[in-house]
């Protein structure tokens, strides 16, 4: 069966087919609320949310956008919800473009991707440098840039603009590429 | 320079395309700088996390989906 195929059949109560969806997009919801959430727990419960959602409105989905793009909605307002109810968590503002955009500091850097599977220290400067960015800057860069959807769907998905996308985009690219260089330059 | 042009609204043979894809040539602090960036985005692309089988035992029982 295709997608839509499956869609029509977990509608009239298929339970095979439902299962079907789930175990098909599962692996990739997990992955994405993990990388917004940077946490195993929270990413879980996102996964668990998001389709507990899909199941309750399945009949409203209407077709014309791809099932991933409205899960990928769904987890997307689940973090921002999540992220809205924490309490005292410090981001960083973009108001001040000094924050954003340091160029003083250029040269090569000491790690290449290569080496990320087995280094567990660059995957803690990973995380408490995406942790810094505000939640609806973190999905736009994981959206486009991450799971490579593009500008279009990305704006459809947070509700931007697609200037807005771009700009979210480009100080989301330039914050962590400056806190990664921190650690990661040979200066 | 797919992304720098899109990011501009220019099409890839625009003259300011072109100017910007000249300097990049020329320059080696931006080339620097564009290579760090976009090792920025591959070490969050490879970093990813399987789901445990006992998320996914968790998560149909929580769909009431699980398989007798």
């Amino acid at each position: 069966m295709n997608e839509n195929e499956l869609i029509e059949s977990a509608r009239k109560g298929d339970r095979k087919a439902l299962s079907d969806i789930v175990k098909k997009y599962e692996q990739t919801i997990y992955n994405f609320a993990f990388k917004i959430c940077r946490d195993k727990d929270k990413a879980e419960h996102t996964m668990q949310e998001t389709f507990l959602s899909m199941i309750k409105s399945l009949d409203q989905f209407s077709g014309k956008s791809k099932l991933s793009t409205w899960l990928y909605t769904i987890v997307s307002n689940h973090c921002l919800m999540m992220a809205r109810s924490a309490k005292g968590k410090y981001y960083t503002s973009f108001d001040d473009d000094e924050a954003v955009i340091n160029e003083k500091e250029i040269s090569d850097w000491k790690i290449t991707p290569e080496h990320l599977l087995e280094n567990n220290e660059l995957k803690e400067l990973l995380d408490k440098a995406i942790q810094k960015l505000p939640p609806d800057y973190r999905i736009v860069f994981m959206l486009r840039d991450v799971e490579g959807l593009s500008t279009e769907e990305t704006g459809k998905i947070t509700e931007l603009s697609v200037p807005a996308v771009k700009s979210r985009l480009h100080r989301a690219r330039a914050f962590l590429r400056n806190e990664l260089n921190k650690s990661l330059s040979y200066v | 320079m797919n992304h720098i042009c899109d990011h501009l609204g220019e099409a890839l043979d625009s003259p300011k395309c072109i100017a910007i894809k000249n300097h990049l040539n020329e320059c080696g602090s931006c080339q620097k700088y564009f290579s760090s960036v976009e090792n920025t985005v591959k070490f969050y692309k490879l970093y990813d996390v399987k789901l445990p089988s006992e998320a996914h035992n968790r998560l149909m029982d929580f769909l009431g989906l699980k398989e007798e």
